[in-house]
């Protein structure tokens, strides 16, 4: 029974020790590079806060209207920020290697997995960012436009286009990501589909009166109050 | 620049000492009294010279380029010439290109340049108070007393011509210090240096090819340093403005020149300080003017709804105690929409400040020109309360002390427009200008 006993220990002792050689010598490595690539990272964005002149970069963000995306009354500071990609990057490349040190099937596949991915991350990440712009941008003209022309609503009118945008953005994204393509492609065509035929109905029962209206008369294209807007010239 | 028809044209023609100019859209109704007018002028006034009328249509479907070339002058005797007269040609050519204003005088001045022409002057097709004198008052100043450019002097109901007087008058002269009156009238006189220095330029497909032509011109006259002078023209009484066209779109091509321009001339207008008057020929007479109606209360509902709905647009451009004052007159305007002000001094800053950001942020510039649109016809609703029962004189004075308001206002501009643009790059300039003093 002792012997037994023993024995069973000293086999879970060995693959302990097994366990260790395997791992502990490549989990070292990895805390060395990890702690090395955080220490980088530091250390670069420190250098990077620093040394770098970003002016151009602040000017790009304010001249583009991509500051009003984060912030609208202060300018945006585009070092920092820039420092803070670049400090998870040097992160993200350091946690990889770690993870490369295992050298096992699965860390493999994980490093590989990540290495895949990044780039079509990024390329959604940036497809977002200039869907988010544009949906500001044909927010603000609508907006404008709708207060311009005197129309009911135009916050609304503005929310309708920017939500619109913003949609068409994430479904591009994620059909780029491969991520639940059908959904989001069936969602955008019932809304777009819905969008068509709403207004259709709209049209067809409140607006035909008008329009026939119009098409009747094209002459009396402005009352009086009208025109006298147009003598200020 | 020039169609095959505008070449045969010239060919046909070959020469001629003054080019009359007029632009049109739809103007059927009163273009035959425009040209009428401007050949009695040309056969009073210069007999002697070589002249041509060509009307530059933006493709008229009303009959406007029938009416011109059927306008002729009923009694030629009632002129009472008793020196050898030259005929007048009439010439009305479609031009091609962007449509618009500026495009027609593009055309008009590339013919006038292949004419030879020393005096090219330019007159709207909607008036109806013009008469032959115009001719003279736009040509003489040019052909014989050195001017390059003769800018117009009407007079004008008080409730006509707002954005002139609201915006294009005061800031024009704050920032080049030349006190021409009617700077986008529409009507002007120029020497042949002047319209070849246009045609030289590579901005005509801008807003210049529409309703930012005639602050363009001015503004080249002015900050180039031609001779600039006026002539006063008596009334002007001209057909309301095409109901199709869109007040924001006017707006933000004239405003909208006006901001480019500054970009292009800062090294001239941030020396000027203060304004001088400028030479005025013609006799000065009062005359009746037909009266503008306005709508009060639908201008100040535009200017609330702006407020309400722009706000976060115009916070882009407006310095915050600009804004927190705006705010202050909204309030006003909501308690007692018939006694509320929007001050002088405010409203330069704030044109200044959109002139800054217009600067500052090149992408968000149509949104910041068309959101002027409330702005202004907030203040256009104030200086109408204010100068309600004032006569023209009383008016005149009023505009007189906006102006000192943009004048005084200009430190300001400078602090800003520096404070913005300490790390910009100027915009890429067409060609090098030179300064003539």
């Amino acid at each position: 029974m002792i012997g037994t006993l023993s024995e069973i220990l000293e086999q879970s002792l060995q693959r302990l020790a097994t366990t260790a050689k395997t791992y502990v010598p490549p989990l070292l490595a990895a805390l060395v590079i990890f702690v090395a690539a955080w220490l980088i990272a530091t250390v670069v964005r420190a250098a990077f806060l620093r040394l770098t002149k970003t002016a151009w970069l602040d000017r790009f963000v304010v001249e583009s209207g991509l500051s009003s995306l984060f912030g609208r009354n202060r300018p945006l500071e585009t070092a920092p920020l820039v420092a803070g990609v670049i400090y998870w990057l040097i992160l993200l490349v350091g946690l990889l290697t770690g993870l490369n040190a295992f050298n096992t099937a699965l860390t493999t596949k994980m490093v590989e997995a990540v290495v895949f991915l990044l780039p079509k991350l990024a390329a959604a990440g940036l497809i977002l960012l200039a869907g988010v712009w544009l949906a500001q941008y044909l927010a603000r003209s609508a907006l404008i436009w709708a207060v311009n022309e005197n129309l009911p609503q135009p916050r609304r009118i503005a929310a309708a286009v920017r939500v619109l945008i913003v949609f068409v953005a994430v479904v591009v994204a994620a059909d780029h990501l491969n991520f639940a393509r059908t959904v989001f492609l069936g969602a955008f065509l019932l809304v777009v589909g819905g969008m068509v035929l709403a207004g259709s109905i709209a049209l067809g029962l409140s607006a035909h009166e008008a329009l026939k209206r119009r098409l009747a008369e094209p002459a009396h294209s402005g009352d009086g109050e009208e025109k006298s807007l147009w003598n200020h010239l | 620049m020039l169609t095959e028809e505008a070449r045969r044209a010239v060919a046909q023609l070959k020469k001629a000492d003054i080019v009359i100019g007029i632009p049109s859209y739809n103007n059927a109704r009163t273009i035959g009294h425009v040209v009428r007018a401007a050949q009695a002028g040309l056969a009073k006034y210069f007999p002697q010279l070589s002249s041509v009328i060509i009307n530059s249509d933006g493709g008229s479907r009303d009959g406007t380029q029938e009416a011109v070339l059927k306008a002729s002058i009923e009694d030629p005797r009632l002129l009472l010439l008793n020196t050898p007269l030259l005929p007048v040609h009439k010439l009305s050519l479609p031009y091609h290109g962007i449509p618009g204003k500026g495009s027609a005088f593009r055309m008009i001045f590339a013919m006038a340049r292949e004419l030879g022409a020393s005096a090219c002057a330019v007159v709207d097709a909607d008036l109806r108070s013009i008469t032959p004198e115009w001719v003279d008052l736009l040509v003489r100043p040019v052909l014989h007393a050195g001017y390059d450019f003769v800018a117009p002097y009407y007079h004008r109901h008080k409730y006509d011509g707002t954005i002139t007087n609201s915006i294009v008058y005061p800031l024009t002269r704050a920032l080049y210090g030349l006190r021409v009156r009617q700077p986008i009238g529409g009507d002007f006189g120029i020497a042949r240096r002047l319209f070849l220095r246009y045609l030289e330029r590579n901005d005509w497909e801008t807003d210049v090819a529409r309703y930012g032509i005639d602050i363009w011109m001015t503004t080249i006259a002015i900050a180039e340093g031609y001779q600039v002078c006026q002539s006063f023209l008596g009334a002007k009484l001209h057909d309301a403005k095409d109901p199709a066209a869109d007040l924001t779109a006017m707006l933000q091509q004239v405003v909208g020149s006006v901001f480019t321009l500054m970009r292009e001339y800062e090294h001239v207008w941030r020396k000027v300080e203060g304004s001088r008057p400028v030479d005025l020929f013609g006799f000065r007479f009062d005359v009746g003017l037909d009266p503008v109606p306005v709508n009060l209360e639908r201008m100040t509902k535009a200017f609330l709804t702006g407020y309400r709905e722009l706000r976060e647009i115009w916070s882009l451009a407006l310095e915050k105690s600009n804004l927190e004052a705006l705010a202050a007159v909204c309030r006003q305007a909501e308690q007692n929409p018939r006694g509320w002000r929007l001050p002088d001094d405010l409203w330069a800053r704030i044109v200044m400040d959109f002139a800054c950001a217009h600067r500052r942020m090149p992408v968000e510039r149509t949104h910041l020109l068309r959101s002027l649109t409330p702005l202004y016809l907030g203040r256009v609703a104030s200086f109408v309360m204010e100068t309600e029962t004032m006569i023209s004189s009383e008016v005149e004075d009023r505009i007189e002390q906006l102006c000192l308001a943009f004048e005084a206002a200009k430190p300001y501009l400078l602090e800003r427009w520096d404070s913005v643009g300490k790390s910009q790059t100027a915009p890429a300039q067409p060609a090098p200008v030179e300064v003539r003093t």
